[in-house]
């Protein structure tokens, strides 16, 4: 597999990121956005980004160059018909996504493999929406933020996508600067589900609202565990809201699974507004 | 397991059921005792035992041998003996069944067994997810690699203790 053109739709923060990350590979990279100053906002963002790793010399003049020239804004119905792929990476609605995918298959050519950053939804809800043929090009590519820096890419299979193809994809990001990890499409995949425990055994252990215990389980988790931040502060970088909010999509997904629970705390903290550092007031205080 | 004694102190060590844990307890009435105790309830001992005086977290620790340790009250010639014995211990006020490290790596690695068991991804591919995607020191199975045992053990010990399903261990830590 060779990847050379890649058009990835939605230029807020993973959007922008995948672009910014698949110029670096030295791809052809069209970004697109319905906002147009949306657009031209990431642009210049990864054009700072760039220049400033040119001023720290992590690259050359000549590399910024032509990333520069291999990544360009377009509107959708002007992007190229035989990308290789096409990322999705808008606003974290079905209706939305299914309506864009149905255009997009009838779009590019039969070649060009469709994808979906989500973290929320079965990557086969949306593959339902384009042909029999398509859905065999048809996977989940999830991101980390950020992703020109997190290693990982969740290499998703529906049941309908060929199983070569994931193979190739996984091998193509390995062969790049990623760490691909292949999965199944279930809810949360592999991290979004795995990591949920991080988060409510700890709530479990302080049982309640309780700072000094909050900050020694902080504490034991980075020291003994090794984490860079323990579950407390994380989640509070995280946004309570967000984090809470993952936790109760993941729950649903599995039909109310003791193992995903939310704990009453989350929920609390969610209607008091104590949303984590972004309001200076979560877990901890931040003044 | 594995007894230390010096003065009218003993340290006992390692893996055992709770009834060997207990038994230990019960033929040194008359010694102060500090036991490893990662997969109990330390509660629970100290309101059986008086001479139970502290209690630590051994099993999972790794190369660095950082380990969790709860004082009924403060002794530093144990701490010494500890730190002696290559032991970094760290002290914790809260008395939780599994204590703290423990008792949330075994909720991580039991979601990773499920995952496993229901043929989400590879064991190297859920390792390289937790590792590359939020940064774990490790991934599940390489915390678990030898210690099924007492991951199993404290996933029963803390349904036993709460009733909770959420603790119910996969089927293939059985």
């Amino acid at each position: 597999m060779n990847l050379k053109k890649i058009v990835v739709i939605g230029a807020g923060t993973m959007g922008s990121g995948i672009a910014q990350w698949f110029s670096q590979q030295k791809c052809s990279v069209e970004l697109v956005d319905n906002s147009e100053e949306q657009l031209l906002k990431a642009l210049q963002s990864i054009h700072i980004s760039w220049d400033k790793l040119l001023e720290k010399k992590k690259l050359s003049l000549e590399e910024v160059t032509t990333m520069k020239e291999s990544l360009v804004p377009k509107r959708l119905e002007h992007v190229s018909k035989d990308a290789d792929l096409v990322i999705e990476a808008i606003i974290e609605n079905l209706e939305i996504k299914k309506n864009l995918f149905k255009k997009l298959d009838h779009y590019f050519s039969a070649h060009t493999i469709l994808s979906s950053n989500t973290s929320s939804f079965p990557i086969e809800l949306m593959a339902s929406a384009v042909t029999h043929e398509r859905k065999k090009r048809f996977v989940g590519l999830h991101f980390f933020n950020p992703a020109t820096i997190m290693k990982l890419v969740e290499v998703i299979k529906p049941k309908d996508a060929d199983e070569q193809l994931c193979h190739d994809l996984y091998q193509w990001f390995d062969s790049k600067d990623k760490k691909p990890a292949l999965c199944k499409d279930s809810p949360g995949f592999i991290v979004n589900r795995v990591a949920r425990n991080f988060y409510g055994e700890p709530l479990r252990i302080v049982e309640n609202d309780n700072e000094s215990k909050m900050k020694e389980v902080d504490h034991i988790l980075r020291e003994i565990g090794g984490f860079k931040m323990g579950p407390f502060e994380l989640m509070d970088l995280i946004g309570i809201d967000v984090n809470y909010s993952v936790t109760c999509s993941v729950w649903e997904a599995y039909q109310q699974e003791p193992r995903f629970a939310p704990h009453a705390l989350q929920k609390q903290m969610v209607e008091e507004k104590r949303l984590g550092r972004k309001v200076k007031r979560g877990f901890y205080k931040y003044d | 397991m594995t007894n230390i004694s010096f003065d009218n102190i003993l340290l006992n060590f390692g893996f055992g059921t709770k009834e060997e844990k207990k038994k230990v307890l019960r033929e040194n009435p008359d010694k102060k005792i500090f036991m490893d105790l990662t997969c109990y309830d330390p509660s629970e001992f100290y309101s059986e035992f008086p001479q139970l005086r502290g209690t630590f977290a051994a099993l999972f620790c790794d190369e660095l041998k950082k380990i969790e340790i709860h004082f009924v009250e403060k002794n530093q010639v144990v701490l010494n003996k500890l730190v002696e014995l290559g032991f970094s211990p760290i002290e914790t006020s809260i008395v939780s069944c599994g204590f703290i490290f423990p008792r949330t790596i075994v909720q991580i690695i039991n979601e990773a067994y499920f995952a496993l068991e229901e043929g989400v991804a590879k064991k190297e591919d859920i390792n390289r997810a937790m590792k590359f995607g939020v940064n774990y020191p490790k991934g599940p199975f390489e915390w678990s690699e030898g210690k099924e045992i007492y991951v199993l053990t404290l996933l029963q010990e803390l349904y036993s203790k709460t009733q909770d399903k959420r603790y119910i261990p996969s089927s293939l830590l059985k």
